[in-house]
């Protein structure tokens, strides 16, 4: 026994008086689980002692309705993953089926891809870091600075494909349409804005010692355990480990464009992850900047494509860096006008599967900061 | 086709034919038998239930393989050709990966459960288990995850119909034969 036992110990010791465990259910509809989620929690005191995650309650058959849609049609369901990044979900269901099809993508239409996407990782990155902020007790404050920076990219998003959360904008071949006339000046408008609003993200939390503190040292977790467990994303950066699937298995344009892959300090703790998902915020802006800078004319979708695509037996896994890890799209064709099979591996549901492993010997309060550190999506926990 | 799948044959044939990473694995792990295929921006490995868990083993623990991240499974119905189980791996430290392609005889859907050497591995055989019937043994807790826990339908099975309200307003028997 240590000089300063716990709460458990203490009791275990001096067998002062039982304790009974008692089961706490959180969810399914609870504003600390960012959708409907449900966590059965059973709590000794404050104590976690066990925690067992339940899932399904968003679950809408997306990949049998794929199987059972035209190439093109199943496109509308992907950007209703993740919800949150919706461009970057169509980007990673496009490669796909442009892989299966061996279907060309015009250059400009990568670059105009990987603007949005990385718009897309800001705005998810955003809800994160508000609605973590929230989670920790700066009540409404960061939410709205956060949202205010959203809503400017959203706006952005409808002038450019006409919908906000779900623009179905990019086409397996390019893209539905070429960028509005005025759109660099509007981006670089919003790209200031977007870092004056990170500014002021990171004054108002990272600048906060309580929220500091809070956060600092909670449910630390090593490389080696990340792995096995399967996080990716901000998760595993959190660790120190600097992988990310744009630059370690590149795809689209990003083997053209500079930009750093942030990584925490070594423990990966909460505040690890909260830093790594601020950092990567500007690094997005950087990589939007050079896409307007880079973006070369030309056509925005191949014009060789049939009305109907078709498609031979084929196979492929495509990777991407979604906005919460590792997005991947595992696609078989065997031939006609649906796929065979498409299955998503999306990363908020790998990332939730660790969910007891961090939250056991925390206090339950605690427990709400480390859900809201993972970033899960439910669209796309559930499918 | 279907023949062939379902009992892959050692090929006795040099090292070098085997197309990219499926040559390293063949040097580093010459006991296990595969068939080596190239899909669309990979390679694929074909193997049977028996050799799953060897494989696994051998791809995470030699030196020089690495396969430390389970990244995904899909299950896949081939009708006539059984269940297919699609495992795909990667290697943080030698940044390669492969898939292995599992194929089940029809009715015999038991694989290993792969649990013991990934813990992300838990997640995905469930839903593979609740979505097309694969059995995981040795899976410390196979049980339904994203369907309701009392309905026992395998929707990503071929024969599952696409719209079929009657399953779950428990109009139908939940447990109809979608025996494959």
């Amino acid at each position: 026994m240590t000089i300063w036992p716990t709460e458990r110990e203490y009791l275990a010791e001096t067998d002062a008086f039982d304790t009974v465990d008692m089961t706490i259910n959180v969810g399914p509809a609870h504003p600390a689980t960012h959708g409907v989620f449900r966590m059965i929690l059973t709590v000794d005191g404050e104590m976690v002692v066990d925690c067992e995650p339940v899932i399904g309650y968003l679950h809408r058959g997306l990949e049998k309705l794929t199987e059972n849609a035209d190439y093109r049609q199943a496109m509308g369901w992907w950007d209703r993953t993740d919800y949150l990044a919706g461009m970057s979900c169509e980007m990673a269901y496009c490669m796909a089926v442009e892989k299966l099809g061996g279907i060309e993508v015009p250059e400009r239409a990568e670059y105009i891809r990987v603007m949005m996407a990385e718009l897309s990782r800001i705005a998810s990155h955003l809800i994160a870091v508000g609605s973590f902020g929230q989670d920790v007790g700066s009540f409404g404050t960061s939410f709205t600075y956060a949202w205010r920076e959203r809503e400017r990219i959203y706006d952005f998003f409808e002038e450019v494909a006409g919908d906000r959360m779900f623009p179905t904008y990019l086409r397996p071949g390019g893209l539905q349409m070429d960028l509005p006339e005025n759109y660099e000046p509007r981006l670089r408008w919003l790209i200031n804005s977007i870092r004056q609003g990170i500014d002021d993200l990171d004054g108002l939390l990272t600048g906060n010692e309580i929220f500091v503190e809070r956060c600092r040292g909670l449910s630390p977790v090593t490389t080696e355990r990340a792995i096995n467990l399967g996080l990716t994303g901000p998760m595993i950066r959190a660790t120190g480990y600097r992988w990310d699937i744009r630059r370690a298995v590149p795809y689209s344009v990003y083997d053209q464009l500079d930009f750093e892959i942030p990584i925490g300090n070594g423990t990966g703790d909460v505040l690890d992850r909260y830093l790594v998902r601020m950092a990567e915020m500007y690094q997005s802006t950087l990589i939007v900047e050079q896409c307007i800078e880079k973006l070369p004319g030309g056509l925005v979708l191949n014009p060789d494509l049939p009305k109907t695509l078709r498609i031979d037996d084929a196979e492929c896994y495509i990777r991407t860096e979604g906005t919460k890890g590792e997005y991947s799209v595992y696609g078989m064709a065997r031939g006609g006008n649906k796929p065979y099979r498409m299955k998503l591996r999306s990363p908020s549901f790998c990332n939730l599967s660790a969910l007891k492993e961090l939250v056991v010997g925390h206090y339950v309060a605690d427990a709400v900061i480390i859900l809201g550190s993972l970033d899960i999506v439910l669209g796309e926990v559930d499918k | 086709m279907s023949q062939e799948s379902q009992t892959p044959v050692t090929e006795e044939r040099p090292a070098e034919q085997y197309p990219g990473i499926a040559a390293l694995i063949h040097k580093k792990l010459p006991a296990i038998a595969f068939t080596a295929t190239e899909t669309k921006d990979n390679v694929d490995l074909r193997i049977g239930p028996e050799s799953l868990l060897e494989l696994a083993r051998g791809l995470k623990d030699t030196p020089g393989l690495d396969f430390d991240y389970f990244n995904n499974l899909t299950a896949v119905d081939m009708v006539d050709e059984g269940l297919h189980a699609k495992y795909f791996f990667a290697s943080y430290r030698q940044n390669h990966s492969v898939q292995v392609t599992v194929v089940t005889v029809p009715g015999q859907p038991n694989l290993p459960s792969l649990t013991g050497l990934y813990a992300a591995a838990n997640w995905h055989e469930r839903e593979a288990y609740e979505m097309v019937g694969l059995v995981f043994d040795g899976h410390p807790d196979l049980k339904n995850l994203l369907l309701d826990e009392d309905l026992h339908i395998h929707p990503l099975l071929k024969a599952h119909p696409l719209v079929k309200a009657e399953i779950l307003q428990g109009i139908e028997d939940a447990t109809p034969g979608f025996k494959f």
